[in-house]
């Protein structure tokens, strides 16, 4: 990937959960808000030295949803969750390759 | 005769060349206020902080292309010092242009000293610069720079930045006696340096520079954080042992999307009084590396008695003696620092805004 694909224009909502994100190479990212959580990187979500996951998604409701965003610095957003949790910082990288990922998921879905 | 119009004029500039950039001064957008009258012609031409010798000739020769047009009879050229805005309008410190740390990573490579010495030659160009001294534990500004009195608290938590030698300063040194140290985690570095960016009086700066303690912790981390940087300058000395840990540095900027606008080499070379110079670090390391990086050269610094004489008594060889030729070479850096700055806004490397609409 190109480094300058992985720098936002925008950051924004789709909905009152999902948050929206327009990369400069005019790509956009669609993060479900919950997946998104359950995807924290933080030290209290997982453990440091071995990555190994500590939150547990039956803590997190359903129904978890963004209430702040600010910008960290230019590399990663930190956001304020509905939950209480806000240590988390995605860096932009993480979202971009996170989108990545995501897109290669659903293609590989099964036909039922 | 024919009519003097707008365009004529500035198809007339268009041939004046900003030796620095390269570019012709009207597609950089340096012309400003031209007025037109009678056969008089006057403008003014705002260029970033370039040496009085080429402020000089790209006036005399913008006054020269006037001259030529038929119908001019007179032509006034004002000089003007700009330094343009690399922060995005939603930085947290709006009236600071540019925010540029000084990093090696590796210790005792001499970042303070260049840190020091090109803040005061900036200033000394016509620009308003700002100093923070970021490292905590061992900070050398206050030293560097002969600084005694504390800076002035004001309400809110605000602080005002000590002047001296005309550039503002704001370093833990000044809240400290010499004979204590700072014994401080994490957390505590995070809300210092958080506090001597956002809670300090800066006001209006074209520059401000932020020499950094060496390493890749806490006060990077923060200061990538906290603001949204122009882009870091590298210092090292020519030896493989420092560029290898400035490297690291460098990647550490790079992973928070801070770009890197150039390097400097310290200690290039010991001048013998004989007009030889000793290499004593190795021969050109840091501009071999630059070079392997692709990334602009700043200038060496020679490693000389004058320097750190003038260091330790407080008074920075640029502020004792701007024309010796070791202030020069300073002065060098200090002019390649602003027009590299200055290519990011015509190159459109300057980092875009980010919106946040949440």
């Amino acid at each position: 990937m190109n480094e300058k694909a992985a720098i936002p224009r925008e950051v924004t909502r789709v909905n009152k959960h999902d948050i929206k994100i327009i990369w400069s190479d005019n790509h956009e990212s669609v993060f479900i808000a919950r997946d998104l959580r359950l995807r924290c990187q933080c030290a209290q979500c997982v453990e440091e030295m071995t990555g190994r996951k500590l939150l547990d998604p039956s803590t997190v409701p359903l129904e978890v949803k963004p209430n702040e965003i600010k910008l960290v610095g230019r590399y990663a957003i930190q956001i304020w969750w509905s939950d209480g949790h806000s240590s988390g910082i995605f860096p932009f990288v993480f979202l971009r390759n996170l989108d990545t990922e995501m897109k290669k998921l659903a293609s590989q879905k099964f036909e039922i | 005769m024919s009519k003097v119009t707008n365009e004529i004029v500035l198809k007339a500039l268009a041939n004046v060349i900003d030796p620095e950039l390269k570019k012709d001064v009207v597609s950089l957008g340096f012309v400003k206020n031209l007025d037109i009258e009678d056969g008089r012609v006057s403008c003014q031409i705002a260029v970033a902080t370039s040496a009085a010798p080429v402020k000089d000739k790209l006036k005399q020769q913008a006054v020269g292309h006037l001259l030529e047009i038929p119908g001019v009879k007179e032509a006034y050229v004002e000089m003007l010092t700009h330094v343009r805005n690399t922060s995005p309008a939603n930085t947290p410190i709006p009236g600071i242009k540019n925010i540029i740390p000084i990093s090696s990573a590796k210790g005792g490579v001499g970042k303070s000293t260049v840190s020091a010495n090109l803040a005061m030659a900036l200033s000394k160009k016509g620009a308003k610069v700002g100093l923070m001294d970021a490292d905590i534990y061992g900070p050398s500004i206050p030293t560097l720079l002969n600084i005694t009195e504390s800076p002035t608290p004001k309400e809110n938590n605000v602080i005002i930045p000590v002047e001296k030698y005309g550039i503002k300063v704001m370093s833990m040194g000044f809240f400290l006696p010499q004979d204590k140290a700072v014994i401080w985690r994490g957390p505590m570095l995070n809300k210092m340096i958080t506090q001597f960016l956002k809670g300090v009086e800066w006001g209006e700066l074209d520059y401000l520079l932020i020499d950094l303690p060496p390493g890749t912790g806490d006060v990077q981390l923060t200061l990538c954080q906290q603001v949204p940087l122009t882009g870091a300058v590298i210092v090292s000395t020519p030896q493989a042992v420092a560029l290898n840990i400035a490297k690291k540095g460098m990647a550490m900027f790079q992973q928070l999307n801070c770009p890197i606008i150039g390097v400097i080499e310290n200690m290039s070379y010991y001048q013998i009084p004989n007009g030889e110079k000793d290499y004593i670090f190795g021969e050109s390391g840091a501009k071999k590396f630059a070079e392997e990086l692709q990334l602009p050269f700043l200038g060496e610094i020679p490693i000389a008695t004058t320097i750190r004489k003038q260091s330790d008594e407080g008074v920075p060889i640029v502020e004792a003696d701007i024309d010796s030729p070791h202030a020069q070479a300073f002065v060098t850096a200090a002019e390649n620092l602003a027009s590299q700055v200055e290519a990011m806004h015509t190159s459109g490397d300057v980092p875009q805004e980010i919106k946040l609409t949440f």
